[in-house]
């Protein structure tokens, strides 16, 4: 039984349905949200006479172009606290309108368009939704060249946000800024890992880190460089694909390009280990500082992974046998409540998904809950919410931004009315707690039930065993350890999948072919894609009819965690994580305050938007920092 | 001689669209060493590309940028390859790689990874529109020509 909240129940067969004798089983009470510190002039009034650090710190996009972020907080300097977080999504990019009323070809291009970075993943996303609904399977060879490229996308975007974005906030001039007693214990802090990284010291390391200029800093760049040159040996484009069709993929692979592909790939085995021993050492370096920063980010550990990666002679592209598939995949899919899996199935995951809008700028479509909709159940009959993606309208409703109110672009994605985060960590996660006997047979990756054992092959460095373990807490650290381990989880899955490339090209005939043929149906369809990119879970959700498009729900990782609060009173993701960390940074003064631990929880999340997560008193970054008062009156200096 | 135009943007978001469309209109006319490219994506991904490509001799940049200008305003200048302090490079490069696409972080970037050649000229139109959608704002419709000249003209060494 993996719901809790929602009201489905299985019988002795395993078969949902739902519960017998609610009225309105979907339907619920809001929860309303508490009053915002700054609404409420006798809240503020009695923290300022207590404590005057209390001061509202907002991060603001450095530029309002894409889909940005912008992070609102509260906090009390003097006790080391966030008291008051909003994750607000500041631009409507309109994805789901513009595609009605299309030929659900264009998707795959239009919506791969949805981001500047990992475009491909939304173009395969689209292919999938488009194979259900058209009901065609690529042959082996498609499905195995889709698997190389999701691997080199990810072997690409690994690298950039652990050496671009994340590393930068563990760099020797972040550190020596915000933590300078830290840095002085570096100095003479011996790693544990440097027969695999070559950092004999901590600070040695951190130096590497620093932007533009440091070692590992550039390492990164040149590991993004060399998997997108491997991404359009097929891909043709990248980060916009042009190869990516329903059916498979439109180019052909000969032996020339799958060695091109080797070329690179094998290269990420020593890249792997030693990024893996990097951030294993910055963990417990951390750690051993100050226990505390195994709360920066720190939140339940709830999941939610798609998996990807399909066995290319059990994918089918079909609903009826999405369970099996989905099983069968290279990062099988699972559900992770309070750090446990709680379902491996795929239709079971679809049919836990809702959205709700409550605090977001846009119009609720289900009314309460009781109204007709359209998809009562799935295609399997399984017990469908209103607010789930195939039910949802999309309707804008832009009005004035209220941290009680609506104040998102995002909406609240929930399952099981649960807020769920995703990422590389999901994936790695669920993976390894399929356990020996579900997990897929490989001969590089061996699923224990609480680790992942990877074995690749001996390249420079000692062939040590690679072995990432759940942990024991969860927070920005093991995000982003988690995540230097999918590079060896990656290259993993694409030196097993480049292998079967090989095999398949040797033996020729049907299944080396790289596409289907079909004829788009003119019926009315449906179909989802049920897939990930680099960050974590990511669907799209159509319904057609007369050949175009009725209806298209895009998901995205980003959705899932920068979600606003829920009508359940729930936060989302980054505001829970933020909300629990403890303020370790060192400052005298509260205008010494850089929110390095903010930063550093927001970034472990990877945020998929220009987030500002840039926080410097001095310039444009912060927008507005408002110290609160007696009397209430709000005192705001305007940066530009 | 070998000349870039790149036309930056976001399709689907009303006047940061134009870059892209400039580029769209005139890739039909490309020959003689004169290239336009889509630069729908991130500076890093960018200055990779140019790096494995031989040298080109001009690359110019359009696109839609809001300065607090008059809406459709156009300016045309030259770059001047000074760069911001390191702190507002890395800021940027964290914006690109977390899915911002914007002249200002593409020039900014791609400088600072050495991929540009001397010779590079921006034209930038201020955007009356930013929502999501397709078409431009009148103000912007009403300069297309303007700017498409500009560009083309600047393919002119």
């Amino acid at each position: 039984m993996c719901f809790k909240n929602l009201p489905i129940e299985f019988d002795a067969a395993g078969n949902a349905s739902l519960k017998p004798g609610a009225a309105n089983p979907y339907s619920y009470t809001e929860v309303p949200a508490p009053t915002p510190i700054e609404d409420d002039p006798e809240r503020m009034r009695e923290l300022f006479a207590r404590n005057g650090a209390v001061r509202r710190v907002d991060f603001d996009p450095v530029t309002r172009v894409a889909g940005a972020l912008a992070f609102h907080t509260v906090v009390d300097l003097e006790n080391r606290q966030v008291m008051e977080t909003a994750s607000m999504a500041t631009l409507f990019r309109g994805y789901e309108i513009i595609l009605k009323g299309r030929d659900p070809r264009d998707a795959i291009f239009i919506s791969s368009r949805a981001c500047g970075v990992c475009g491909g993943v939304h173009a395969t996303a689209s292919a999938l939704a488009c194979e259900m609904a058209f009901g065609i399977k690529p042959p082996p060879m498609g499905i195995v060249a889709r698997n190389l490229l999701l691997s080199v996308e990810y072997l690409y975007d690994h690298p950039i946000h652990l050496g671009l974005l994340a590393g930068p906030d563990f760099s020797e001039p972040a550190v020596r800024e915000t933590n300078p007693e830290i840095w002085e214990r570096a100095l003479n802090t011996r790693c544990e890992g440097e027969v695999t990284h070559g950092y004999a010291l901590m600070s040695d390391l951190m130096t590497d880190l620093t932007p533009l200029t440091g070692k590992l800093y550039l390492e990164g760049l040149y590991y993004t460089r060399l998997a997108r040159e491997a991404y359009v040996l097929i891909g043709g484009k990248y980060p916009h694909p042009q190869t990516v069709v329903p059916g498979g993929v439109s180019t052909t692979i000969d032996a020339s390009d799958l060695n091109e592909i080797m070329l690179r790939v094998v290269k990420y085995f020593d890249y792997g280990r030693k990024t893996a021993a990097i951030w294993d050492d910055l963990a417990s370096f951390f750690y051993e500082v100050n226990p505390k920063y195994k709360e920066i980010g720190t939140r339940p550990a709830n999941m939610i992974e798609p998996g990807q990666w399909d066995d290319p002679y059990a994918y089918d592209g079909t609903y009826k046998n999405a369970d099996a598939w989905g099983r069968e995949r290279w990062a099988p899919p699972g559900v992770i409540r309070d750090g446990e899996l709680v379902t491996t199935s795929l239709t079971m995951l679809n049919a836990g998904v809702e959205e709700f809008v409550e605090h977001a700028f846009y119009e609720e479509w289900a009314g309460s809950g009781n109204e007709y909709y359209k998809h009562p159940t799935d295609p399997n009959g399984n017990p469908l919410s209103p607010w789930h993606p195939w039910n949802k309208e999309t309707i804008p409703k832009p009005t004035a931004t209220s941290w009680k109110e609506k104040y998102s672009w995002s909406t609240a994605p929930r399952w099981d009315r649960t807020a769920m985060e995703t990422g590389a960590y999901s994936r790695i996660w669920a993976a390894a707690q399929t356990g020996p006997e579900a997990f897929r047979k490989s001969p590089y990756l061996h699923s224990t039930g609480t680790s992942m054992q990877i074995f690749l092959p001996k390249a420079e460095l000692p062939n040590t065993d690679i072995e990432w373990k759940i942990p024991e807490t969860w927070g920005a650290f093991e995000r982003n350890r988690a995540r230097a381990y999918c590079i060896l989880y990656t290259a993993a899955i694409a030196y097993d999948n480049l292998q079967l490339a090989y095999k398949l090209l040797k033996a020729g005939g049907p299944d080396a072919r790289m596409s289907t043929p079909y004829e788009m149906p003119k019926d009315h369809r449906i179909g989802v894609g049920l897939w990930g990119a680099g960050r974590g879970y990511l669907t799209h959700h159509l319904e057609m009819d007369n050949g175009v498009l009725e209806n298209y729900q895009i998901l995205t990782p980003s959705t899932w965690m920068a979600s606003p609060k829920d009508p359940f009173g729930n936060p989302g993701p980054y505001e829970e994580a933020v909300l629990a960390t403890p303020l370790l940074e060192n400052y005298e003064k509260p205008e010494d305050f850089k929110g390095i631990d903010v930063l550093r929880a927001i970034r472990s999340f990877d945020p998929c938007m220009p987030c500002t997560t840039h926080m410097h008193m001095d310039g444009r970054t912060v927008s507005r920092e408002i110290i609160s008062c007696a009397c209430g009156a709000d005192e705001v200096h305007e940066h530009h | 001689m070998r000349v870039l135009v790149c036309g930056v943007g976001y399709r689907f978001l009303r006047d940061n669209a134009l870059g892209i469309h400039i580029t769209d209109t005139l890739a039909p006319q490309a020959s003689n060493g004169v290239e336009f490219e889509d630069l729908g994506y991130h500076p890093v991904g960018f200055t990779q590309n140019l790096n494995e490509r031989p040298a080109y001799d001009r690359i110019v940049f359009v696109g839609a940028i809001n300065r607090g200008r008059e809406p459709g305003t156009i300016t045309t200048y030259k770059y001047d390859h000074v760069l911001p302090d390191v702190q507002e490079i890395q800021e940027r490069v964290g914006d690109s790689v977390s899915g911002s696409i914007s002249l200002d972080n593409l020039i900014i970037v791609s400088e600072a990874f050495k991929a540009l050649p001397e010779d590079v000229w921006v034209v930038e139109i201020e955007p009356g529109d930013e929502t999501w959608g397709e078409g431009f704002s009148d103000e912007v419709v009403a300069k297309i020509p303007e700017i498409t000249e500009t560009v083309w003209s600047l393919t002119r060494l």
